[in-house]
């Protein structure tokens, strides 16, 4: 039972919260629906949902891509094995304030080694900045992000493909199913539980991911990175409105819920 | 021996081999950076292997940033909270995974509950609660809300493991004289070592990586922790690169000693608490 409080209480003072005028201005006051009113009539708060929904896509769909991958080519693999499993889990060990300063360093407009690498590969002919362009920089955020989520989903993956008992592969072949089509129809059906916990776990982290984004991109330049939780966060460290922090603290906590909601749906179908 | 996808083995050995080239770049970037004098650090095009490595950025970081501040900040935190989640949290597991009571499965939905709860929403309140208690700038408010924050999770991986543990070992102990209590540390503990292992490695690897409740909880080096360090080190106007980068090494460090030497327990306890809730 103290557990239970321990998870509630912040939950109620969250909401309790939300409906008071608290900007550390005025007296304290209840003030009802105010806050969540102001929050909706708030640009800034529209302009925060565009960039997680975009975020939080592009991010899910490259970790998936990322993870399948990787996934696939570990399961394939005997020798050294642990190394290359290790190997695969390092960046997500890494502090995400930290990947976002490292990202931030290799992305440099001035000495970045990913200008350089896309130099040298022939991609593009100048240094890149991705302060300078919004869509640029939306791509290096969820690049960042990517990085650190891939782990994750390549171990479930991993853990997934290794339980497929290869009789089902030999039998697939001799029906004389093509390599990717054993993929397609062996493999993906199977994998399909583990595969949604995945898509279902990197999508509400992302929507709260911002360790990353303050480090690399502050949201900038303009608002071209400026996602929903930084909003939140903004009004904590900033404004330091605590009514209207709360107030989308809750409509984030809502949406995230819907989302799992949904993910749960389709798992229990 | 499992055939996929990719039919040879070459070609899969190949594809993760350049696939976690590409994830590792960041990491040698920042390892070879954190080694690099001024002058191979700022050109463009950048310097792949330092011709002089140097250990002055380090030294510069410890002269410039109370550094051992935040590394001791950072291992009181994480030492108190993965001891006091991995204890509390073994206790709950334990009971939920064999002593089926009223409301069980009501305390396990709240746990996962709690996991959807963005940290960021939690934020005021744990803001109001610490400031209430006169805890701001001090590790033990960074403990409350890491233990919040982790505790779940780490019930969520010991129950797993518990789970799988055969019922009539403990049921048979108890019939020869042993408590219930005496049983789980005699008997449950042993066997589910592995399971105790990576919940406390997770715990200890989410609480030292922590950073949003860590910036706003802390405002000195008496109590701010290593990733807090590290991100005041980003200058207004300038950023002392390599020095940055020895800080993001120092602070990463944990993370790449445990994911090589535990590999195994990272796994498992990541895959434990993922898929079997």
């Amino acid at each position: 039972m103290i557990v239970l409080l321990w998870v509630i209480f912040p939950a109620f003072l969250l909401f309790y919260t939300s409906f008071l005028r608290y900007d550390n201005v005025h007296p304290i006051i209840f003030n009802g629906l105010g806050n969540y009113q102001k929050v909706l009539d708030d640009r800034l708060f529209w302009i925060g949902v565009k960039q997680i929904v975009i975020f939080s896509i592009g991010t899910t769909v490259l970790t998936s891509l990322g993870g399948l991958i990787i996934a696939l080519c570990l399961s394939a693999i005997t020798r050294a094995g642990g190394l290359f499993r290790s190997l695969m889990i390092v960046p997500w060990a890494v502090p995400a304030v930290v990947s976002g300063i490292i990202w931030k360093w290799m992305f440099s407009p001035d000495f970045g080694v990913v200008s350089d690498l896309l130099m040298k590969v022939g991609l593009i002919s100048k240094p890149l900045s991705i302060y300078g362009d919004p869509n640029l920089a939306m791509l290096g955020v969820i690049i960042a992000d990517t990085w650190t989520r891939i782990p994750f989903m390549g171990i479930i993956l991993l853990a997934a493909f290794l339980s497929i008992p290869s009789i089902l592969h030999e039998a697939a072949k001799v029906d004389g199913a093509g390599a990717f089509e054993r993929f397609l129809f062996v493999d993906l059906p199977l994998v399909k539980g583990p595969l949604l916990v995945g898509l279902l776990i990197t999508t509400i982290f992302s929507f709260r991911t911002i360790d990353i984004i303050i480090p690399l991109t502050a949201g900038g330049p303009g608002r071209a990175t400026y996602v929903l939780g930084y909003y939140v966060w903004d009004h904590i460290t900033k404004t330091l409105n605590f009514g209207m922090g709360a107030a989308s603290g809750v409509i984030l906590f809502f949406i995230t819920a819907a989302i799992a909601g949904i993910f749960v749906y389709y798992m229990r179908k | 021996m499992r055939k996929s996808l990719l039919e040879s083995r070459a070609l899969s050995y190949g594809i993760a081999i350049l696939f976690l080239s590409l994830m590792m770049l960041p990491i040698y970037w920042t390892v070879v950076t954190a080694f690099k004098p001024d002058t191979e650090t700022y050109v463009f095009p950048p310097v792949y292997f330092p011709k002089e490595p140097t250990l002055t950025p380090f030294k510069l970081l410890f002269e410039s940033y109370p550094f051992w501040d935040y590394i001791q900040n950072s291992l009181i935190l994480t030492a108190v909270t993965t001891a006091f989640v991995t204890f509390i949290g073994m206790l709950a597991a334990y009971g939920i995974s064999h002593y089926p009571y009223r409301g069980g499965h009501f305390v396990l939905i709240t746990l996962l509950v709690t996991r959807i709860i963005p940290p960021l929403s939690l934020l005021i309140p744990f803001y109001l609660v610490v400031s209430y208690l006169g805890l701001v700038d001090n590790v033990l408010s960074m403990i409350i809300a890491n233990v919040y924050l982790t505790y779940p999770f780490a019930v969520l991986i010991m129950k797993a493991f518990f789970d799988s543990f055969p019922r009539e070992l403990i049921d048979s102990a108890i019939v020869d004289g042993c408590s219930r209590t005496g049983a789980l540390f005699k008997i449950v503990l042993p066997v589910g070592a592995p399971g105790i292992a990576s919940a406390a490695i997770i715990t200890f690897l989410w609480t030292w990586n922590e950073f949003i409740y860590a910036m706003v909880f802390t405002s000195t080096s008496q109590a701010q922790p290593i990733t807090v360090g590290v991100f005041d080190c980003i200058g207004d106007i300038f950023v002392n690169w390599n020095q940055m980068c020895a800080g993001a090494l120092l602070a990463t460090l944990p993370g790449i000693i445990f994911v090589f030497v535990a590999q195994k327990y990272l796994i498992q306890g990541l895959t434990a608490g993922a898929l079997k809730s």
